[in-house]
């Protein structure tokens, strides 16, 4: 009994998973420039591949014909999934400062830049 | 229908959608008008190829292959802050 409900369980997640990778893949493509790009990047991270994983874990433990190992399959997979939510928004963030600072980058439908206004301020 | 058949059909459900997400990622990889949209793209695919080799080792039941995704996660980080830090500095560091 218990199995069942840790196996259907992780499938949901899964599943929600799958849904969160396929609209953040539909996103990469169709945003038009970098900065709205790392939205759907965030959404391919956290909800394609944390939530996933999760999944994956309860699925393993559920599932008895994967052996002994399936214990390693979802403690690995737990901490799989704690580095991805700590480096992933990390590794986002690290990336969009160093584009605008270094300005390799151009924020092209733009509206307003009020960081690039302050920095060529602080210049002169 | 037996739990284990359940899941294995689930995953292989799943599959073709990771594959179709997988593409996108590429093409957004390749065409990319700048190098920060290709490293974005590499980040996201390769994060969630560590959550599609965690479904492969319950598929093929070798639950050894999920090391590999743990490499992965952090291979990638190193390739974010490494890029980043290029860029702001023009120069790799140590």
């Amino acid at each position: 009994m218990i199995n069942e409900i840790l196996v259907y369980l992780g499938e949901a997640l899964v599943a929600i998973g799958v849904f969160c990778d396929l609209a953040a893949s539909i996103g990469m493509i169709r945003f038009p420039n970098f900065y709205v790009r790392l939205h759907a990047a965030t959404v391919g991270t956290i909800g394609g591949a944390f939530v996933p994983l999760i999944g994956v874990a309860l699925i393993a433990l559920g599932a008895e014909w994967l052996g002994t190992y399936r214990f390693f399959l979802a403690g690995a997979s737990v901490v799989t999934a704690v580095l991805i939510i700590i480096l992933a928004p990390v590794g986002s963030h690290v990336l969009a400062r160093a584009a605008h600072r270094a300005g390799v980058v151009k924020v092209e439908p733009k509206v307003v830049d009020h960081l690039e206004d302050d920095r060529s301020k602080e210049v002169n | 229908m037996s739990l284990e058949q359940q899941v294995t059909l689930f995953i292989l459900a799943v599959f073709p959608i990771y594959l179709a997400a997988f593409t996108l990622y590429i093409i957004r990889a390749i065409r990319g008008p700048t190098i920060p949209d290709s490293v974005l793209a590499i980040d996201a695919l390769s994060f969630d190829i560590a959550a599609f080799l965690a479904l492969l080792s319950i598929l093929y039941r070798s639950p050894i292959l999920i090391s590999c995704a743990v490499v992965l996660a952090l291979w990638v980080y190193a390739l974010d802050v490494y890029v980043s830090k290029y860029f702001e500095a023009k120069d790799m560091g140590d």
